[in-house]
């Protein structure tokens, strides 16, 4: 079952384990809500996060920023953040920020889903 | 050279604007057709970053916000300058400070950082009528 949190919609894929569609854009205008949501999902058990990409014109510094956080949250918990179906705008920001040696990268959602699985 | 010229004066809408008019250069394939993608890509990240830094901490006092953006194509790179009248800021001072302040995995303090390695060239100064002017290139 989807479900909205505060423009981001979320889809459960285990028990702790969740879907988070980015939509078009990740920036300082959205990145406070996007921190928020991720929490309230840390709050409820979920460890491990799938960020979908496949819209995602904007991946902005604070953008990148609330992603970290939600890291440096998961991370001690044995918790991980993965990025899916990357496009090309924020494919650019993993290469400048060298961020693709933190965060696994998949082809798609579903390649995601079933490495998490 | 060309040079395409682009005002804002509302700071509330200049980020959507600013992506609605580049994505209008990228479907028109004029003016950055002589870019690969990834530059294209890269040259709006730096703009956003710059424009970002305007929104969310210029000071314009009780001056109505004018950003002029200027975007110059330049053989296999394009040039662009952003004149804003706000109060500026040291921008050299500024990004030394992000680049000893950063810690691993940061929550802010990347946006200057991540303009000055998206660009190849970066040059911050002050018009004759007291206007900041950012110049880059990537």
């Amino acid at each position: 079952m989807q479900a909205t949190t505060m423009n981001f919609l979320i889809e459960p894929i285990t028990h702790d384990t969740i879907v988070i569609r980015v939509g078009k854009a990740l920036d300082f205008r959205n990145a406070a809500d996007f921190k928020a949501a991720a929490q309230e999902q840390v709050r409820n058990g979920i460890r491990s996060f799938v960020l979908d990409f496949t819209d995602t014109g904007i991946l902005d510094s604070t953008g990148l920023g609330s992603i970290f956080s939600l890291y440096r949250q998961v991370s001690p918990m044995s918790g991980q953040v993965v990025f899916a179906s990357v496009s090309r705008p924020v494919q650019v920001v993993v290469q400048l920020t060298r961020t693709y040696k933190v965060f696994r990268q998949f082809p798609s959602v579903e390649a995601a889903r079933e490495a998490l699985r | 050279m060309e040079v395409t010229r682009q005002n804002f004066n509302h700071l509330d809408a200049v980020i959507d604007e600013l992506h609605a008019l580049f994505e209008s250069w990228e479907q028109e394939d004029a003016l950055l057709s002589h870019l690969d993608p990834n530059t294209i890509q890269l040259f709006r990240l730096a703009v956003h970053e710059w424009v970002a830094n305007l929104v969310q901490h210029a000071d314009f006092t009780d001056r109505e916000p004018e950003l002029v953006l200027d975007v110059i194509p330049n053989g296999q790179r394009v040039r662009c300058v952003i004149e804003d009248n706000s109060e500026g800021f040291a921008f050299p001072e500024q990004l030394d400070v992000q680049r000893s302040a950063l810690t691993p995995f940061p929550e802010r303090g990347m946006g200057l950082l991540m303009l000055n390695a998206a660009t190849e060239y970066f040059e911050y100064s002050e018009t004759d009528d007291g206007r900041r002017r950012p110049e880059f290139t990537v």
